[in-house]
């Protein structure tokens, strides 16, 4: 589904140029659960971004299925990124002033969906997420493991093809990590295709493949056997 | 000081927007204080008094600084308290001329008692038997500079008139600007009873001079008022007007009557001004205390370190204190170099004369003042607001609540857009009013009507004529006429008109007008009713004209061929004319009787020009032939509706003001509100990212951002309507004609209020909606 190649992207500040990916090639297939690990700095947070159409890179190529996302204009590039893709953020990135409801229909507003279509929609994710009675509470009433539940729901009320995630359980505890962990497995499993960048080799074991960068480049490819048999 | 570099933004914003504030404050105050201090220059100003006379007439009572002759004289000798008294005239604009030097300037004939009550400044000669000779004159420094140059003047001889040799006795310095008092020569009053004999000859109930008095001591004011309230009465038991004395340092300002009673004056226009420049300084501190406030996020840990590390409390106010202070010292020195560079302007559309008095220490001290006032008003909340955080909050992930300090923010965003939008209304429904006024028919036509004035030869009705015939002959003028004052301006009134039927025991004010023939067709009015003095009729020095309301106020019908009584006279009423404009253009029509010119009252020549000549050629040639027929004295003539349009600097000079200050006001409000969205663009960081992210595009951002000031200013706007409309409301029932408010001087608030809101909130929403969300997201 997804083709990247030769993606190049340099940070320039006034006195430095860091280079934060260096001709990165990619490709994610449909259904797939991939993590991005490397050190601090490696460029696995810029990919994510480029990938999620927050960052341009300088060259290089992206194909989702058959579009070349790179030559969008920043509507365009914005348009599509609210028809397709999900945001799982390590600090959540919930607004304070919404309440869980308003936070999980805000991307169905921006996606122009009807008053009541947004609602059914809506419910029936709080649902899945098993939120129910947290539904009119405020983002600072709920544990963080919650927190990241809305966040979940939230990307996933538009039904992306693709859902990013940049270390969603860097701020939770072991347990409520796993939660988090599993909701996204059983995600997978329904079809939706998972890129996650994380530090920790326990959540990159829930996924198919494990791709590791070091200072803008694929070091290294596993397939995640474990997980892949489980799939058969 | 270091703090001020670090955010140089801020602080051009801040320094800014106090520096125009305590400018507009500043040139404010300098014309309230120049106001204010009319007619005080001279030493004995506040036992100095002048002489008003109350008559009753028309259903009202009328309030004039013009009394009898005889009255100077009697109040200083037989009225217990008053220790000087003088006469004088107006001043009247006469020809003085040294040799072919001639000049027309304004000159006043006084009483000798008057140099003695007025302590004016003697450069040359003293004050001690002056003007007690009848061919004398004082001259004002410049005057006398006109006509001699550098030479000395003293015991020289000018000319008044072409006719009147005088002799210079003294000079002395020129009158203050803001002195009710204007003349540039002085004359004996001698002087004034030769050139007019029938001044001699009138009694007690002739008002025709200026007596100025002054009281032994001030506080006998009221006592000697009760007495000499019916000293009219007393001389001469027909007369039944009322006398009173007014303080000359209320001349200026307190100069409207009703029932005899002062009620204020031009004070009420000072008092909005002074309003204003108190509003523009709060808004400008307003803004001050937002700026500060929003900014509070980024000095919270400096606040709770230096709490940490055991600042108290109070150190802490008083460092934040210090700070706005000295901001607003910067922001003085900056408002003193916009002054310096502004005052030259602000002079030139008010012609006056304002400048600094950097000697004075009173103005250094109000200046001190006004620097810590506001540095203490603006430093306040935020000093309290920061220092009021707890340590230990602030130094763990601090975050501010959107809740208390907002709200008191938006309340001063709200404050200073409901004085802005009030100045928007109040402002618009000034201009509609103005040209409401200017746009009602005069009931003439003054498009092309010029006036001369009737000097010299043209005083004579022989040479009015050869002008006249010689005028039109030239094609210049159509119509020529007189009249025996200026049109635009006020004059002669009478009471003493009898008529069938008449109630004994009312008095009816007429304005009286000599008019010269043609006068009607000269200056384009109607006539009602039967016809206009002509020279057809040889009898018509017995005619007289009504216009509609004299006759309406003497109810009388089928008036034409009727018989009146005017003084001892009898007069027949020949025709009835459209009510047309004389004096103040705001009030109703006053009854008026117009009668055939003779002799020697004429005071002005109305020549309409010919409409199918060249302007400039036409007036040329007028030039040219009242030149020939009156050699001995300078072309002074005006077009009548270029002085009618003075009558208009009062309100006009309202307009013009609140509109400059209040686009100041607005101007500074924008300030702080381009410094409230920064912050809330800077506290909404996040949020915006968020919903970058999750789709939102640039528009629905800036609607995101933008709703809430519009919310604010539409409050603002719902406080400001009913305010404004008493304000204005108040201002217009000072108007007998007034404009209907109308709701577009509202609309037109909301949609200003609005815009500038939007356009300014976006220019700081626009940078935060287009900037890249990941870069908010980041670093969390």
């Amino acid at each position: 589904m997804i083709r990247i190649e030769n993606l190049e992207k340099v940070y320039k500040t006034e006195e430095v140029e860091t280079t934060a990916l260096n001709g990165i090639n990619l490709h994610v297939k449909e259904g797939e659960f991939v993590s991005i690990m490397g050190p601090s700095g490696c460029g696995k947070s810029t990919l994510l971004n480029v990938m999620g159409l927050l960052d341009k890179p300088e060259s290089g190529s992206y194909k989702f299925i058959d579009t070349e996302l790179l030559t969008l204009n920043d509507r365009e590039r914005s348009n599509f990124r609210k028809r397709n893709m999900g945001f799982v953020f390590q600090n959540f990135n919930l607004i304070d002033e919404l309440t869980v409801f308003e936070n999980i229909e805000l991307p169905l507003i921006y996606n122009k969906i009807p008053t009541a279509e947004r609602k059914k929609l809506v419910n029936e994710i709080i649902e899945r997420m098993n939120i129910v009675n947290r539904s009119g509470h405020f983002p600072q009433q709920l544990s963080g493991g919650q927190q990241q539940r809305v966040a979940v729901a939230r990307a996933l009320v538009t039904k992306p093809k693709l859902v990013l995630a940049d270390e969603p359980t860097g701020n939770l505890d072991s347990s409520h990590g796993n939660e988090v962990m599993e909701l996204l497995c059983e995600l997978n499993e329904t079809g939706t295709t998972i890129v996650m960048v994380t530090h920790s080799s326990h959540d990159a074991s829930f996924s198919n493949r494990i791709i590791n960068l070091k200072d803008g480049h694929v070091i290294s490819e596993k397939i995640n056997k474990s997980r892949n048999e489980e799939l058969i | 000081m270091r703090n001020l570099w670090k955010n140089k933004g801020f602080s051009l914003i801040n320094i800014g927007g106090l520096a125009i504030g305590l400018a507009s404050c500043m040139i404010l105050l300098l014309y309230v204080v120049y106001e204010f201090g009319y007619d005080k220059q001279y030493k004995n100003y506040k036992s100095t008094y002048i002489a008003y006379t109350n008559m009753k007439a028309n259903g009202k009572t009328f309030s004039w600084a013009w009394t009898p002759g005889l009255l100077s004289q009697e109040l200083k000798e037989n009225v217990t308290g008053v220790s000087n008294s003088a006469r004088s005239s107006y001043p009247i604009s006469l020809l003085i001329g040294n040799g072919e030097n001639k000049l027309k300037n304004k000159g006043m004939f006084v009483d000798p008692a008057y140099l003695k009550i007025f302590d004016f400044d003697f450069i040359d000669g003293t004050s001690d038997n002056i003007l007690q000779n009848i061919n004398t004159v004082i001259l004002t420094k410049s005057l006398a500079k006109k006509l001699f140059g550098n030479h000395s003047s003293i015991n020289k001889i000018v000319k008044l008139d072409n006719l009147e040799p005088l002799k210079v006795e003294a000079v002395i310095d020129d009158i203050p600007q803001n002195s009710s008092l204007t003349f540039d020569y002085l004359m004996p009053w001698k002087l004034y009873e030769k050139r007019e004999t029938w001044t001699k000859k009138q009694g007690w109930g002739s008002n025709f001079c200026l007596t100025v008095v002054q009281l032994q001591n001030s506080n006998t004011l009221a006592q000697v008022n009760t007495s000499i309230k019916d000293l009219f009465h007393r001389m001469d038991k027909d007369q039944e007007n009322e006398l009173f004395l007014h303080p000359l340092s209320k001349w200026h300002l307190y100069g409207d009557f009703e029932n005899g009673k002062s009620v204020g004056g031009k004070i009420s226009q000072l008092k909005i001004f002074l309003l204003l420049a108190i509003c523009i300084l709060l808004i400008a501190c307003v803004n001050f205390m937002n700026l500060s406030t929003s900014r509070s996020e980024k000095r919270a840990k400096e606040v709770g370190v230096r709490k940490a590390i055991g600042s108290s409390r109070k150190s802490l106010i008083s460092q934040f204190i210090l700070e706005s202070t000295l901001l607003s010292f910067i922001g003085t020195v900056v408002a003193f170099i916009l002054l310096e560079i502004s005052l030259p302007y602000f002079n030139n559309l008010l012609n006056i004369n304002l400048i600094i008095q950097y000697n004075d220490w009173r103005y250094w001290l109000t200046l001190i003042c006004l620097i810590l006032f506001t540095g203490l008003i603006a430093g306040s909340y935020p000093a309290f607001y920061l220092s009021s955080f707890e340590p230990v909050k602030v130094l763990k992930g601090f975050s501010i609540k959107a809740g208390s300090a907002f709200s008191v923010r938006k309340v001063l965003v709200v404050f200073q857009f409901v004085f802005a939008s009030c100045l928007i209304v109040c402002t618009s429904v000034i201009y509609q009013q103005l040209n409401y006024i200017k746009n009602k028919p005069l009931g003439y036509n003054s498009n092309g009507l010029v006036q001369l004035s009737a000097e010299g030869n043209l005083k004579n009705l022989q040479k009015i004529n050869l002008l006249r015939e010689r005028l039109v002959k030239a094609g210049a003028v159509t119509n020529v006429s007189t009249l025996s004052m200026s049109l635009s301006n006020g004059g002669n009134n009478t009471s003493g008109i009898s008529w069938p039927g008449k109630n004994p025991n009312t008095s009816v004010l007429f304005n009286n007008r000599a008019i010269g023939y043609d006068f009607v067709e000269t200056i384009g009015a109607k006539m009602v009713e039967g016809r206009s003095i002509s020279k057809q009729f040889e009898k018509d020095s017995n005619s007289v004209i009504f216009n509609e309301a004299g006759i309406k106020a003497m109810g009388m019908k089928n008036p034409i061929g009727k018989k009146i009584k005017w003084d001892t006279g009898e007069n027949v009423i020949v025709g009835v004319m459209k009510d047309f404009v004389i004096d103040n253009p705001f009030q109703k029509v006053e009854p008026m009787i117009l009668y055939s010119a003779f002799k020697d009252n004429v005071s002005v020549i109305l020549l309409k020009l010919n409409p199918s000549a060249n302007v400039t050629a036409s007036l040329s040639k007028i030039d040219e032939i009242v030149k020939e027929i009156n050699p001995d004295y300078p072309i002074d003539r005006e077009f009548v509706n270029q002085s009618f349009e003075q009558k208009f600097e009062n309100e006009k000079l309202l307009g013009t003001l609140s509109n400059w200050f209040g686009g100041f006001a607005i101007f500074i409000s924008c300030l702080g509100l381009l410094g409230l969205a920064l912050f809330m663009a800077e506290q909404r960081k996040k949020e915006i990212s968020i919903r970058k992210v999750l789709g939102a595009s640039t528009g629905n951002i800036l609607t995101l951002l933008n709703k809430d000031f519009i919310k604010l200013v539409a409050i603002a706007n719902v406080i400001a309507f009913p305010l404004a409309y008493v304000i204005i409301n108040q201002w217009l029932s000072a108007f007998e004609y007034r404009v209907a408010i109308s709701f577009l001087p509202f609309s037109l608030a909301i949609v200003i209020s609005v815009l500038i809101a939007i356009l300014t909130v976006s220019i700081q929403s626009i940078k935060v909606a287009k900037a890249n969300p990941i870069d908010a997201l980041k670093y969390e």
